[in-house]
């Protein structure tokens, strides 16, 4: 490119360029992730987290419209781009002053009830402060491209190793093939239609004696529906990286592995200066390859594998296995982090400004869920994945699983994965499909005993946050548990947790092992709630304009 | 709670929702002896953990207003009686009205709940932004607004009346069927759970969705029938929208909740006879979204955070059952909500309780009772105006 671009952006009252593909959180970020909104019930600072769209913490209004996740959305020439929910602003703000009056913070959920006298006054307060940004402005949403029906024998959706395995397999098999993922979808294969930056958002139970059994919806960047028929369905959505639970986990410069890679995207160095990175396997090495000597230093909640050992070797990265984080410290951004090994020892403070999150993989399984596919909670994985048949099919005729989303492991066994779905699905029924092993169901998850040693540890300082959405704390898991609350599905409902804008996403894996400690029983008894449509947060314009099959 | 049920109660209530939960209070607190309360599934399972939290006095049938205006002073109370507040905020009910046939029924509506002494306004279609800022409805023929309707927040209203029985001694077994129901020895009504039997005097029918099936399971022929709705709520924001709002044409309800959501539905009835799953649907995801731009063209770029269904319990003449069943004595019905349930609540449930004990109701036969279905008495008026 070459000299200053003529296109840009404005953010509080300063112009940004627009650089390539480049997100508007990283558009943001310079030598740390900017503050870009205040959490609601407790007013903390919330900047770039997740890196996938998915979590509550880097929400601004962008043109009128509020909720736009600034780690996907791309920026356009001319958009004004503002943080909403601090007062005076985000970056300092005093709306905490208000936690002094009332300890349970904006509590939208159980309601304020004494002293009586304050009654009307806090309720007036809470319906003035809650919600993330004001109600779009009138005219602001801009024109949506045309909506479409679009039809296919095979819906492969999530263009990874496995998607892209399956979709070749059966295009050269003679099958008319659509691939939609919510990336870019850069080199699609051959014969194969595909419709990169689209996102699946509900794909209902098929219905058999139709022509086209499933029908599901989706939307594009821009907003634009898309109903998507076809015979049959092969889900390899993968998998994100999940959260880990410590006083100060929500801090700004707490990362997760995506999250860093997606702030660092069109630039050479990194978005933090001394990073500590967690986690001991393919991820944790993958950021080091990345991010180098930023990598301060690297912590494993167990044992290291031989990648990040050999990188961290030549680097000269010093690593702490087995070891707890107790605390993540700094007011308005990470300033260092407290860890300490398993089993006892003295606690180290290590000066970092970023927490970079690479121990665990959680699978994108709303797609299996919502077509009705039996799910069976898998320990290795700490996370429900759908029961399969060796070939790869669920419980659900006409629906495949593969890669990362099914429990897979990345890379070639996914791909593999891919090509055995595909596989399993040309061959139907009648005929044997190629074995393939299913993931590991049954072993206890690597978390469930790290949790209850890091609790038995807990200082007690500061607050826990369960739930970054909607700022639910630990101890009202407690309390829940106290009161006789049972379950997932009563625990929801009690303290909110998987009810904010992830979905559950960062909180309900937590809060499955945290409950099965609590109530003594295994993570799998604690059930799981339904999950519920759309998949991601997804505008009401765009089910509006959903076209309507012909009958 | 790990104690299973004992063999025998002076009352066993059917259905651990709002009625059945509000039912047992009443009954405790008038010393009707053990209670026990069953629970299919968990607490909140059913429609009482599902509903759009909406509580009206806007009705075409007086008993219902009366009953509805208590229930609104009860809503108000809640907070200093119970250890939760959910939050009932009187914001308003506003019914939009787009053809003269619905201008028809609100007139119907307004001259009823006047005469029933609430301050109900018949707003011209000019008028009805005034209460609903942002409304941009082309087809809009006038409206009603009555401010003191207003909408809660189920779960807290839950929890405290569960944590109250449990304080009183009252047992709520939660994940415990009831699989069958018959006349045992001495006139008792015997339930049978998937490991017991206990045996009441006394049985209410609080099930909701599900009370056509237990009134079966007893051999009784009722006409309620089971239909599923679905409901959704977007993202949270800032302030928006203070009133409820029902639209006749197609029962579109919308409100926004203390914590910013909006939360809404509309009428595309599964009518299924009985439960079966709670599935979403694409068909009401797309009306309720052409609906909700419709009325508001500013919210097409708010997201849709989750929907969800329940069922209601409907009735063919849209009024509630109350009361013992003359085929079967010791059986009372608290069901045929039809979608009302949780707000009428506290007014229906005090009836149903001195009916259990025994005591006479205000309740008109005519409108209420189980009998009307069955020609023992003359059936009354109907109420039609259902939505929301």
């Amino acid at each position: 490119m070459g000299g200053p671009t003529p296109l840009s952006f404005r953010f509080r009252g300063r112009e940004y360029p627009i650089v390539g593909e480049r997100g508007l959180a990283a558009s943001l970020t310079g030598s740390h992730p900017p503050i870009l909104g205040r959490s609601i019930r407790y007013h903390r600072p919330r900047a770039p987290f997740c890196g996938t769209g998915f979590c509550s913490q880097c929400l601004v209004r962008v043109n009128g419209v509020p909720n736009t996740r600034s780690c996907t959305y791309r920026p356009a020439a001319g958009d004004r781009v503002v943080s909403e929910n601090g007062v005076p602003s985000v970056e300092y703000d005093l709306l905490g002053l208000l936690d002094a009056l009332f300890p349970r913070g904006l509590d939208t959920l159980h309601g304020f009830r004494r002293p009586a006298f304050l009654r009307g006054f806090y309720q007036r307060v809470i319906r003035g402060l809650a919600g993330y940004g004001r109600p779009p402005t009138p005219g602001a949403s801009a024109p949506v491209a045309p909506a479409s029906l679009l039809d296919s024998d095979v819906l492969v959706i999530g263009a990874g190793p496995a998607g892209r395995a399956a979709s070749t397999r059966l295009a050269a098999a003679g099958r008319s093939v659509r691939l939609v993922d919510r990336g870019p979808l850069t080199a699609p294969p051959t014969g194969v239609a595909s419709h990169p930056r689209t996102t699946v958002t509900f794909l209902p139970p098929p219905s058999p004696d139709r022509p086209f059994p499933f029908e599901g919806s989706a939307v594009d960047e821009r907003g634009a529906a898309r109903l998507l028929r076809s015979r049959e369905v092969v889900v390899s959505t993968g998998a994100y990286d999940g959260g880990l639970l410590f006083p100060g986990n929500d801090r700004p410069g707490v990362l997760t592995a995506e999250g860093a890679i997606q702030l660092a995207s069109g630039r050479g160095d990194a978005p933090f200066e001394r990073a500590l990175l967690v986690g001991g396997e393919d991820r944790a090495a993958e950021l080091i390859d990345r991010f180098g000597t930023h990598i301060a230093a690297a912590v494993s909640l167990s044992t290291f594998g031989p990648a990040v050992a050999r990188r961290a070797s030549e680097l000269e990265i010093p690593l702490y296995p087995r070891s707890l984080i107790l605390e993540a410290r700094g007011r308005r951004r990470v300033r260092s982090a407290l860890v300490r090994p398993r089993g006892g020892g003295p606690p180290l403070s290590l000066p970092v400004d970023a927490i970079l999150l690479a121990h665990r993989r959680l699978p994108n399984v709303q797609l299996f869920f919502q077509p009705g596919a039996e799910m069976e909670w898998s320990g290795e994985v700490g996370a429900y994945l759908p029961r399969l048949s060796p070939g790869g099919g669920t419980s659900v005729p006409g629906l495949f699983a593969a890669g990362e989303a099914a429990g897979f492991a990345a890379g070639a066994e996914s791909e593999a994965s891919g090509v055995a779905a595909a596989e399993a699905l040309l061959a139907s029924a009648s005929s044997a499909a190629p074995a393939l092993r299913p993931p590991t169901v049954g072993t206890p998850s690597p978390l469930e005993g790290y949790y209850t040693e890091l609790l038995g540890a807990a200082s007690g300082r500061g607050k826990w946050i369960l739930c970054a959405c909607e700022d639910v704390l630990l101890s009202e898991i407690d309390e829940a548990n106290a009161l006789g609350y049972r379950g997932l599905e009563e625990v929801k409902r009690y303290t909110g947790v998987g009810t904010g804008v992830c979905q559950g996403r960062f909180c309900l894996p937590d809060a499955i092992l945290l409950l099965s400690a609590l109530e003594r029983r295994p993570p799998a008894e604690v059930g799981y709630i339904r999950q519920r449509p759309p998949v991601l947060p997804t505008p009401l314009g765009a089910w509006a304009e959903l076209p309507e099959a012909p009958p | 709670m790990n104690d299973g049920p004992r063999d025998r109660y002076a009352v066993a209530i059917i259905g651990g929702g709002i009625v059945g939960l509000f039912t047992a209070l009443h009954l405790a607190r008038a010393g009707a002896g053990p209670i026990a309360v069953f629970e299919r599934g968990f607490l909140s399972s059913g429609a009482s953990g599902r509903n759009g939290g909406g509580v009206r006095q806007q009705w075409e049938t007086a008993a219902t207003v009366k009953l509805a205006s208590e229930a609104v002073a009860a809503w108000r109370r809640f907070p200093g009686e119970f250890g939760y507040n959910p939050y009932f905020r009187q914001g308003g009910y506003l019914f939009l009205a787009e053809s003269d046939d619905e201008v028809a029924q609100l007139d119907r509506v307004a001259a009823v709940v006047r005469s029933c002494g609430l301050p109900i306004l018949r707003l011209p279609a000019e008028r009805v932004a005034e209460y609903a800022p942002g409304i941009g409805l082309r087809s809009l023929k006038g409206g009603s607004f009555l401010g003191s309707d207003g909408t809660l927040y189920p779960f807290p209203a839950i929890w405290g009346v569960y944590e109250e029985l449990r304080r009183l001694g009252v047992e709520v077994f939660l994940r415990t069927p009831v699989v069958g129901i018959s006349r045992g020895e001495g006139g008792l009504l015997q339930l049978r759970l998937e490991r017991s039997t206990i045996s009441a005097p006394k049985v209410v029918n609080a099930a909701g969705g599900w009370s056509g099936e237990v009134s079966r399971l007893a051999g009784l022929d009722v006409p309620n029938v089971a239909s599923r709705h679905e409901i959704l709520a977007t993202e949270p924001m800032k302030r928006f929208l203070d009133p409820m709002i029902i639209r006749l044409s197609d029962g579109l309800y919308l409100s926004q909740t203390m914590r910013g959501e909006l939360v809404g539905g509309l009428t595309v009835p599964h009518p299924t006879g009985t439960v079966a799953g709670m599935p979403s649907s694409l068909a009401f995801l797309r009306r309720m979204g052409r609906a909700v731009v419709e009325l508001f063209p500013s919210l097409r770029g708010l997201n849709v955070l989750r929907a969800w269904a329940g069922y209601y319990d409907d009735t063919p003449d849209g009024m509630p059952v109350i009361g013992e069943d003359p085929r079967l004595p010791g059986f009372y019905h608290a069901n045929g909500f039809g979608g009302h349930g949780f707000m009428l609540s506290p007014a229906t449930t005090r009836r149903v309780a001195q009916a259990v004990l025994g005591e006479r109701t205000d309740l008109d036969p005519a409108l209420f009772s189980p009998g009307r279905f069955l020609g023992a008495v003359r059936p009354g008026s109907v109420e039609r105006l259902q939505p929301g």
